[in-house]
């Protein structure tokens, strides 16, 4: 791999203040109570904003989770300098950050999609606009503008931090801020249009009555094969698409494409790789919920229609990412002490129990204190608000706030971040090819087939031991 | 030296095993998981064909569809309360309104400025309501009578839900009889398909005139829902109807769908009459199950005349705010393939859909446009429709 300046977060040692997992608990205990007071004030119906109309919330929620990995990933805390980074208390730059957050949110929505393009370019991104329509009401205007945002939200989320993890920042990778920000923003900017243009323009063309044929393609191209109309067949695997980069990024270390050492092959394969892996993880989810409700029935509602199915599938992938960014945020990424696979493959494990229990736990009790409603696929249920929005808390949290208080900041020292660097290039060195690992290899591919069987012939039989939903 | 040799190899051995596991997972997942071959997992489905016997012929009254008037005010209040998730009884519509204002109110701070007029003196109770709520001039209701002949001739007459406003539903009684029907305890028990603003809060209408009458309701009312039942004066028998079918007489089920639906309700109840010589009717008061399930439901659960789905009629809750979603369109693109063929569909089915309906091609029963309805691409208020006799 070749080298590049360290960025903030490569260049901070966190530092646990107490031994074991005190410090996780804390964490999770203050984050889970941020969390449900912003909820309170943000989003739930019974609070005081209310935006959990849900559409209006759950534009806000991604578009906010984008801004944070702009703030972040792209931008690595420019216009802030490290200094200040290094030496302002976690509370304040916590709370500077988060307002910068919620400006750039506010002017990116109302300024960007709602003022420009919904003005100069596309009507449905305002809805003022929708407003003129006959018989639109101004609740579902505002609604179908903000599915228009939202829909962008989700590529958006998925090719912004791909760019970083995948394509490792390339061309711009030596480039200062905010140069190197703004090229890749523009850059995944440009793709998440087209992007857009592809996958969801369509939705939004048959959308409106009578069919736009003649602005966008209607009856649109997957129709046959994701057997709906609707574009959440592509929120599906593009949300897979998003959770995959952050596996990749966080319990993976890259792994496995860190073991392609050849840098432009290890970008492309990292880029269309992480594409394979949303794509198998987009089917398995539709087919787990196969297996489990029964075939799904094209034009019905709810748990039975085509497009919810899908939808599903996104907000699955989701449940599966939260445990693991609390391995890597609160648990150090444990377990570090074998070698690089059977280390991913434990953490995949964890996070596979505790996606599970995360998933049954959300639609056992949700319903209790998010102001939602019980039930799996209530047109007003989107777990993807909730779960992201506790995303969103935990990444202020650990980006932000250097998980205050729980773990104290300091600043690595240029040996340390070289040693950091030698100590990741020794665990991808470790693996290199000899007749055991081929032989493990086999063995393992065979055993991991076994275990897809196995599991298919085993989710209908938990499904029905356990009530989900009484 | 051998010994460590070994251990290496084992170590190598595992890291291998640890690469395969997690490839082969991936790639099986990949490949396997949305091919052909993936259908042999699902279990055969195996109708249980339960024999609800069959009635002569069926008669439906549209007594209201227009659950409310203008489509900018329900919706104004919703967006203004919070949105589809908020608690019905929160939005301080009547006859809960309090005077607090939108979103604010509660069913206790309601039900107690109108309880004590309950369900005898229904415009004193409304005037009171209507003076505390928000856009009281709005609420219309939704309520149907279906006749139902069985094979020895003999009529029997149920209703579907009881409206919303006290002053239309009452109106809407008058006008077609039905509060004599009441009075003289013709009709043999009001079914309640859920409990919605505007299918139950009329309630005391119906009670106003037959307060004994038997009356159905879904499994999943809420505490307020239950005890406005009690508050409203029932003194009748009161069944709360378990998810599934629930045979009722010859001919005639019900069937209660175990749903979350929007504006915290919870369970629907809709109607399957089995026509001699036709086949399975469906009525329905919104279907938020959605009518492919119910037909799907059907054809899993029940034995029907011919293996024939007949006709519909209702609430098929596609665009009730004139709102649209390209999953309806796989609605209007998948229905022709259940044969139906007499389809009188209205209220939250949305005009716009009734009008896809009819572009497809689809057998719908136009309407009259009477008493405030709006299209005639719909059975309005006042129309009637019949299955297995001509009206």
């Amino acid at each position: 791999m070749d080298s590049a300046s360290p960025n903030y977060l490569e260049s901070r040692k966190l530092v646990k203040r107490w031994n074991g997992p005190i410090p996780a608990i804390v964490s999770l205990v203050i984050t889970l109570a941020a969390f449900y007071i912003t909820w309170w004030i943000f989003q739930d119906p019974r609070g005081w904003m209310r935006m959990y109309t849900p559409y209006v919330g759950y534009m806000y929620t991604r578009w906010w989770l984008i801004v944070l990995i702009w703030m972040v990933y792209l931008f690595d805390y420019w216009p802030f300098k490290k200094s200040w980074l290094n030496t302002t208390h976690p509370l304040v730059k916590g709370a500077v950050l988060t307002a910068v957050s919620f400006v750039v949110l506010y002017a990116l929505i109302k300024g960007f999609f709602e003022g420009i393009l919904g003005n100069y370019g596309l009507a449905y991104f305002n809805p003022d606009r929708l407003t003129q329509l006959p018989g639109i009401t101004h609740f579902f205007a505002i609604e179908y503008a903000a599915l228009a945002c939202l829909m962008f939200a989700a590529i958006a989320s998925w090719l912004s931090p791909a760019w970083i993890v995948a394509c490792e920042e390339v061309p711009w990778r030596d480039m200062k801020q905010p140069g190197k920000g703004i090229s890749i923003l523009v850059m995944t900017f440009f793709l998440s249009t087209i992007v857009y243009f592809i996958t969801m323009h369509s939705h939004m063309g048959i959308l409106y009555d009578p069919w736009q044929y003649f602005t966008s393609i209607a009856p649109p191209y997957w129709e046959e094969f994701a057997n709906t109309v609707s574009g959440n067949f592509h929120v599906s695997w593009i949300m897979c698409c998003t959770v995959t980069v952050w596996l990749v990024e966080t319990i993976w270390e890259r792994y496995p494409f860190s073991l392609i050492r050849h840098n432009g092959l290890r970008r492309f394969v990292s880029f269309f790789g992480i594409i394979a892996i949303a794509l198998a993880m987009h089917f398995f989810f539709y087919f787990a919920q196969e297996l489990t409700w029964g075939e799904a029935i094209r034009g019905t509602r709810r748990a039975f229609a085509p497009d919810w199915r899908w939808l599903h599938v996104g907000e699955t992938a989701v449940f599966f990412l939260v445990p693991a960014l609390f391995l890597t945020f609160y648990c150090d990424n444990w377990p570090r002490n074998f070698s690089l696979p059977v280390n991913v493959l434990i953490r995949t494990g964890i996070m596979a129990i505790g996606g599970i229990l995360l998933y049954i736990v959300y639609y056992k009790t949700s319903h209790n204190f998010l102001g939602t409603q019980k039930g799996f696929s209530h047109p007003q249920q989107f777990p993807m608000i909730p779960t992201i929005w506790l995303i969103n808390i935990w990444l202020v949290h650990h980006w932000f706030m250097d998980n205050w208080p729980a773990w104290k900041m300091v600043p690595k020292t240029a040996e340390e971040i070289e040693q950091d660097h030698e100590r990741q290039q020794a665990l991808v060195d470790d693996i290199r090819w000899n007749p055991s690992l081929g032989l493990g290899l086999g063995t393992g591919a065979v055993l991991g087939i076994a275990f897809y069987f196995v599991t298919v012939w085993a989710l209908p039989l938990f499904y029905n031991a356990i009530t989900v939903i009484e | 030296m051998s010994d460590k040799k070994e251990q290496i190899s084992r170590r190598n051995f595992l890291k291998g095993v640890a690469m395969g596991v997690a490839g082969g997972t991936a790639v099986t997942m990949g490949l396997y998981s949305y091919s052909p071959l993936r259908k042999r997992h699902f279990p055969k489905v195996e109708r249980k064909m339960v024999d609800i016997g069959t009635c002569k012929s069926i008669k439906v009254t549209n007594i209201s569809e227009t659950s409310w008037f203008e489509n900018a005010h329900l919706m104004g209040d919703i967006k203004g309360a919070g949105g589809l998730l908020v608690n019905q009884y929160d939005y301080n519509w009547p006859p809960f309104g309090d005077g607090t204002g939108l979103g604010k109110g509660s069913y206790e701070k309601g039900i107690a400025k109108i309880k004590h007029l309950l369900p005898d003196k229904l415009e004193e109770a409304w005037d009171i309501a209507a003076a505390n709520s928000v856009h009281p001039e709005n609420a219309g209701g939704y309520a149907c009578l279906i006749e139902m002949e069985d094979l020895e001739g003999k009529m029997h007459k149920y209703l579907l839900d009881s409206g919303w406003s006290y002053k239309w539903t009452d109106e809407c009684f008058r006008r077609h009889g039905i509060d004599t029907m009441l009075k003289n305890r013709e009709i043999e028990g009001l079914y309640i398909s859920h409990e919605h603003f505007d299918h139950f809060w009329g309630l005391p209408v119906t009670l106003k005139y037959d307060p004994t009458i038997p009356l159905f309701i879904p499994e999943g009312f809420y505490p307020e829902g239950l005890q406005y039942i009690k508050d409203s004066g029932h003194k009748g028998p009161l069944t709360i109807v378990k998810p599934g079918l629930n045979k009722v007489t010859s001919g005639f089920a019900t069937y209660v769908f175990a749903i979350p639906i929007i504006c915290r309700v919870y369970g629907e109840q809709s109607m399957y009459f089995n026509v001699k010589d036709k086949g399975l009717v469906s009525v329905t008061g919104c279907c938020h199950q959605s009518i492919i399930r119910f037909a799907e439901t059907a054809y899993r659960e029940i034995k029907y005349e011919n293996d024939n789905l007949y006709g519909i009629y209702g609430g098929l809750h596609i665009s009730p705010f004139d709102d649209w979603d390209p999953k309806y369109d796989d609605l209007v693109i998948s229905l022709g393939k259940y044969g139906f063929e007499k389809i009188g569909c209205n209220h939250c089915t949305g005009v716009l859909c009734a009008k896809k309906f009819i572009a497809a091609g689809y057998p719908v029963v136009k309407g009259t446009a009477r008493y405030r309805s709006k299209d005639t691409a719909y059975l309005g208020n006042g129309d009637t429709i019949s299955f297995g006799t001509e009206v």
